[in-house]
Order: C-alpha cells, then sequence, then structure tokens
C-alpha cells in the first residue's frame, strides 16, 4: 500500500505544480477588462477548464495534504487501532471536503 | 602555549547512578590533538573510571563514535581544532541506550542490519567469479555505498529513529540497497519486501540528517529513495 500512495503523492504534487501554474496564470492573466468586476469573473470561473482545473486542484490538494498529515502521524509510534481510526477519520474529512468543494464549484455557475 | 580547552564530559553509570551528570576538565592542547586524544587523555591522567570504545584509531573500525559539540563524529578523525572552540562537550551518540558514560549498546541498531540479511547470498546459475564492470552505472553507485563502517553516526542523527524505534534507519538502508542493486544477489525481492514497509524505507523523510554526519560522505539518503522507486517498481511487475 505505500508504494502506491507514496507514488500517488508524487504524481499529485507534479500535478499541484502544473495546475497551481495554470490557476494563476488564468486568474492574473485572463482578465476581461480592467477594473474587475463581479459579472467579469463569475463568467470566468463558469468556463469548462477553470472548473476543470479547480476540481484537479481540490482533490489532487486535498489527496497531497491528508496524506501528507498522515504521514507525519505514522512517524509516531502507534497501534494498529489507532492508524486504522485516524486513516479513517483523514478519508472522511478528505471525501467531505472533496464532495463539498466539488457542489460549491457546480453551485456557484448555476446559482448567478 | 595556547589556552586550555574546557571540556565538558557526560557521565553516567546505569548501574550505581539515579540520573547522567556532565564532568568537567581542563587540558592542554597539542598539535593535531583528536578529539579521541582528548577523552583518552582524560582517561591516563585526570579520571581513569571514564569509559569510553575505540579501536582502529583511523576511522576505519566505525567504534569511536561520540556525540561532540551537538554533532555525531568519530572521536579519532574530528580534530580539535576543526571545532574552532576550546569548549568541547562531549556525550555519547542519541537514540542508543546508554551501557557507560560514553559507551553505548549497539544491538539495536545491529538488530536492524540483521533484519536486511545484509550478506551477498549469490543467484545458484551464476557461475564465479562474475564480474560487474566498474565503469557501469550500477558499480559506481554502489561502491560509493559500501564503505560504511557501521559506526552508528547516521542512526542517532536520525529524527526518525528518534521517534520510532521500529524504524530500521539509514545504515540498515543503505546496506540493503547495496545488495538489492546487486544483480547477481539471489534474494532482491525478499529483502526488498523487508524493506517496504511502514517502519522500513516509508519512515524516511529525506531530511538528509544521515547523510549530513555521516563519517564516509555515504549518501544514505539517496540509497533510500532508490530503494522506494524499486518498491514502486515492483508493485508495477518491472522490478523481478
Amino acid at each position: 500500500m505505500h508504494a502506491w500512495t507514496w507514488f500517488l503523492q508524487r504524481i499529485s504534487a507534479v500535478i499541484l505544480l502544473i495546475a497551481l501554474g495554470l490557476h494563476i496564470g488564468f486568474l492574473h492573466f485572463s482578465n476581461a477588462g480592467e477594473p474587475l468586476n463581479y459579472s467579469d469573473i463569475m463568467a470566468r470561473l463558469k468556463t469548462p477548464v477553470l472548473i476543470s482545473l479547480d476540481i484537479l486542484l481540490l482533490i489532487f490538494g486535498l489527496y497531497h495534504a491528508l496524506y501528507g498529515l498522515y504521514s507525519i502521524f505514522l512517524d509516531f509510534d502507534s497501534g494498529k487501532k489507532e492508524r486504522v481510526v485516524v486513516l479513517g477519520f483523514l478519508v472522511v474529512v478528505g471525501l467531505g471536503f472533496a464532495g463539498f468543494g466539488i457542489f460549491s464549484l457546480f453551485y456557484i455557475t448555476r446559482s448567478f | 602555549m595556547s589556552d586550555p580547552l574546557y571540556v565538558k564530559v557526560f557521565r553516567f553509570n546505569p548501574e550505581s547512578d539515579v540520573a547522567p551528570k556532565f564532568d568537567n576538565f581542563e587540558m592542554p592542547v597539542f598539535n593535531n590533538m583528536a578529539i579521541l586524544d582528548v577523552v583518552m587523555h582524560i582517561q591516563n591522567y585526570l579520571d581513569r573510571s571514564l569509559s569510553f570504545r575505540f579501536s582502529c584509531r583511523i576511522g576505519m573500525c566505525g567504534s569511536c563514535a561520540m556525540y561532540v559539540n551537538g554533532r555525531a563524529r568519530l572521536a579519532c578523525r574530528t580534530q580539535v581544532s576543526a571545532l574552532k572552540t576550546q569548549n568541547i562537550t562531549i556525550m555519547p551518540l542519541p537514540n542508543f541506550p546508554i551501557i557507560r558514560d560514553l559507551v553505548v549498546d549497539m544491538e539495536p541498531f545491529f538488530e536492524k542490519w540483521k533484519e536486511i540479511k545484509p550478506y551477498y547470498l549469490p543467484k545458484k546459475e551464476i557461475n564465479e567469479p562474475v564480474t560487474v564492470r566498474p565503469d557501469s552505472n550500477e558499480r559506481e553507485f554502489i561502491d560509493d555505498m559500501l564503505d560504511c563502517i557501521s559506526c552508528g553516526c547516521c542512526y542517532s542523527a536520525c529524527s526518525m529513529v528518534a521517534t520510532n524505534k521500529e524504524y530500521l534507519g539509514p545504515a540498515a538502508l543503505n546496506r540493503a540497497y547495496t545488495l538489492i542493486a546487486d544483480k547477481r544477489d539471489a534474494i532482491r525481492v525478499e529483502r526488498l519486501k523487508v524493506v517496504d514497509r511502514s517502519y522500513g524505507v516509508w519512515r524516511c523523510h529525506t531530511q538528509f540528517n544521515c547523510t549530513e554526519v555521516c563519517p564516509k560522505n555515504i549518501v544514505s539518503t539517496r540509497s533510500i529513495q532508490n530503494l522506494k522507486r524499486r518498491c514502486v517498481l515492483r508493485k508495477f511487475g518491472i522490478f523481478k
């Protein structure tokens, strides 16, 4: 299991670097006009490319952060029961935040 | 006459002392004086009860590793002048049980070595002598990593060993890598299975503490990272 999770951690790091670069690039260099106004930002946020990018950032950012936390937890002597509990908690937190984030993205784009 | 040395030495006898203490000594400085000369001077002229371990005096045996001025070092290879101070604090290696004063119990360290089977087992189909060409990448990397004298400096500097006593530690993992990278070895996959566990390679967070203190300049962190890659390759069925 560790080999896979470690490998995915490396993949997620590369994806985060690329996705973050694109995200920042979009936000700073694709302005419809100056000064920025709310409708322009919402129009930009509704583009499928940006939504896909944000979902990528959300999923891989959550995985990278939560796996990092779990890895730190493993550094300390802990029993199997504690490890299962912490892993379960982090999975629930990860799925919860991912679900909430994806829901928010679609909610915003449909509502405004 | 140069300024004297002020040496603070850790003292503890678990059989008779309730708690550790430090003894202070003042002594003259000699030319080319090493830390091993310092502790020998103390034992010969100032306090005969001081315990420490040494053997070869030339950085080959790995017996005299100590924690000198906040860093694990070989006492025989550390010149007093290189410390650039007249105040020296000498302690036993961290992460090891103390037997007495500066002598530590290396048993936990060598127990980890045993786990990875630190000896070469040739494949049956190979007819000796078999050569790994000196100019091959495989040989060039393995050669550098074979200089380990099992002094325990890396083990004592590793913060992962400090937090988790089950972790195999840099020296054992480095040794495992030198054997796993050797294509002539018969039990490479078995060795890889031993290190591919939570308290094997996966506890290393590439902090480079082991590399920083190694008196033989071995980059154990690199060996461990290479082991991690091989663990992934084994999962993909590429490493056999």
